[in-house]
């Protein structure tokens, strides 16, 4: 049998079941590799267990089935695991205590941080996600669009290796959404952090993953390069393929 | 990384959630140190100036030195409580405690940092209520004695205070914890009166509050008069506080009603 480097291997899930205190199950043996340094697309209709999935690899949702693994280290029982994955959730929900400076500098101390290098990378972060000129706004009064950017800078101030980021365009204007595609895409090729991306947008996937997986009912039905896919399930796009396998 | 570089990953964090939560505390002044503040100095006006005019002296010692140590451990244990069960439930209710949950922070160090905000807040209220209270009685005999008690009464409370953020769903369970046990623990815990004056079963019920211990030691600490050996009032009170931050590592280390 394969002997599989888990350090090799950015996000690796195996056998991992969630049944939710009302019997829902969320997640049922699921198996999963997000090759390290790759872009990666996780697809499913709602309720298929993605947000499940990615809270039990940032330990927001608790597993007492299965292990997960980011880059070698335990998701669930080495603190390590924590300092290489940056999330950005689909619900925004930010402190409301600080303002947009704060709450990345905060951020960057909670993963350890020194101070002045946490304040560094937030100035870096606010220009980059040109939000430089609301620093020193409190989050509830920014826009829905800013909130979302901070949301995303906030994954990234403490460096993470993998860079989590569950369904970032939902409910995005299309101008701010191709904005975000440029710079995950920049992020990726410069400094070849592995991003997990989930969406419903079958268009984003297929414009920026590299591997891509379709998840129905708490397992993965399907993976691979969007032209494997398509190529295994017919049909002339990911979008088509995509149905057939959500379907069967 | 190497143990001993996750250590400082994690001592910085803690430090920087226990920042957060102090500066939470100072920002909001105007609600978490003026109206305790006012609360114990009202306290002190009316039993110690009115009423004090009809109660002299209690077990030798003038009323107002009397009730101004249990006034100060109440002052530290109700806002030490409030302080961690509100900041806690907040950052619950309104989500944002994943992105602590999420850091590399152990669930015992997510508990000290989030009991230094409360403490903070309890032992600041205090020092206010002493300060002015400072003018009008004999002073402080043994102000380590004093500090020590109330220390652990701000620890003992802030821990309770981050298990009932922890344990409340909704505002009202919040409440209900704050108004229906801390409160009326304070109350009968021997901050007004002498338990040893009070007839069975009071006496015994007053020395089942470990309240009661707190409010003794630390009267121990500023009129030099306490009703139990200083060591019984100061190790119950150590228990409490160890027992009640036991809970609280544990509640987080399990993610009860934090995580699904």
């Amino acid at each position: 049998m394969e002997r599989l480097d888990r350090s090799s291997v950015a996000l690796l899930v195996e056998e991992l079941d969630k049944v939710y205190a009302d019997g829902t199950k969320a997640l049922q043996g699921l198996e999963l590799r997000v090759p390290a340094g790759s872009f990666f697309g996780l697809l499913g209709p709602n309720g298929a267990g993605k947000t499940t999935l990615i809270g039990a690899a940032a330990g927001l949702v608790r597993v007492p089935e299965g292990r997960i693994f980011v880059f070698g280290h335990d998701a669930v029982a080495d603190p390590s695991a924590r300092l290489l994955l940056g999330l950005s959730p689909q619900e925004v929900r930010l402190d409301r205590f600080l303002t947009a400076r704060e709450l990345l500098t905060y951020h960057g101390r909670y993963f350890g941080m020194a101070k002045l290098e946490a304040a560094r990378r937030a100035d870096e972060l606010l220009e980059v996600f040109d939000l430089t000129a609301k620093a020193a706004t409190k989050p509830h009064r920014l826009s829905g669009g800013m909130r979302r950017r901070l949301s995303i800078a906030r994954a990234l101030v403490h460096h993470p290796r993998l860079v989590v980021l569950d369904e970032p365009t939902a409910g995005v204007d299309l101008e701010l959404r191709h904005e975000l595609w440029r710079y995950l895409r920049r992020l990726h090729a410069r400094e070849g952090v592995t991003v997990l991306l989930t969406t419903h947008y079958i268009e984003e996937a297929e414009t920026l993953c590299e591997r891509v997986a379709f998840i129905r009912d708490g397992h993965i039905v399907a993976e691979g390069s969007p032209q494997e896919i398509v190529s295994r399930f017919g049909g002339e796009r990911l979008e088509d393929a995509y149905l057939k396998a959500i379907r069967r | 990384m190497t143990s001993a570089e996750l250590r400082v990953v994690q001592r910085r964090g803690t430090l920087a959630l226990s920042g957060r939560e102090v500066r939470r505390v100072v920002t909001l002044w105007t609600q978490t140190i003026l109206p305790p503040a006012a609360t114990g100095l009202l306290f002190l006006a009316v039993f110690g100036g009115a009423l004090g005019g009809r109660i002299r002296v209690i077990e030798r010692i003038d009323y107002l030195d009397f009730i101004l140590p249990g006034l100060l451990v109440m002052t530290v244990a109700g806002q030490s409580f409030v302080n961690n069960s509100t900041s806690l439930f907040q950052a619950k209710n309104e989500g944002y405690i994943d992105d602590v949950l999420t850091s590399p922070l152990r669930p015992w160090q997510l508990a000290v940092a989030y009991m230094t905000g409360g403490l903070v807040r309890g032992l600041l209220a205090a020092a206010v209520v002493a300060l002015v209270a400072a003018s009008f009685t004999d002073g402080i005999r043994n102000v380590a004695l004093a500090a020590i008690a109330l220390l652990l009464t701000g620890l003992l409370f802030s821990a309770l205070g981050v298990i009932t953020g922890v344990w409340a769903e909704s505002f009202d369970q919040h409440a209900f914890v704050a108004n229906l046990v801390i409160t009326p623990l304070a109350l009968v815990g021997g901050v007004f009166y002498s338990a040893r004056t009070l007839s069975e079963p009071w006496s015994t019920l007053t020395r089942v509050d470990p309240l009661y211990y707190l409010v003794d030691v630390t009267r121990a600490g500023t009129a030099g008069f306490e009703e139990s050996s200083v060591w019984l009032s100061l190790a119950v009170a150590a228990l409490a506080a160890l027992a009640a931050f036991s809970v609280a590592a544990a509640l987080l280390a399990r993610g009860w009603r934090l995580k699904p």
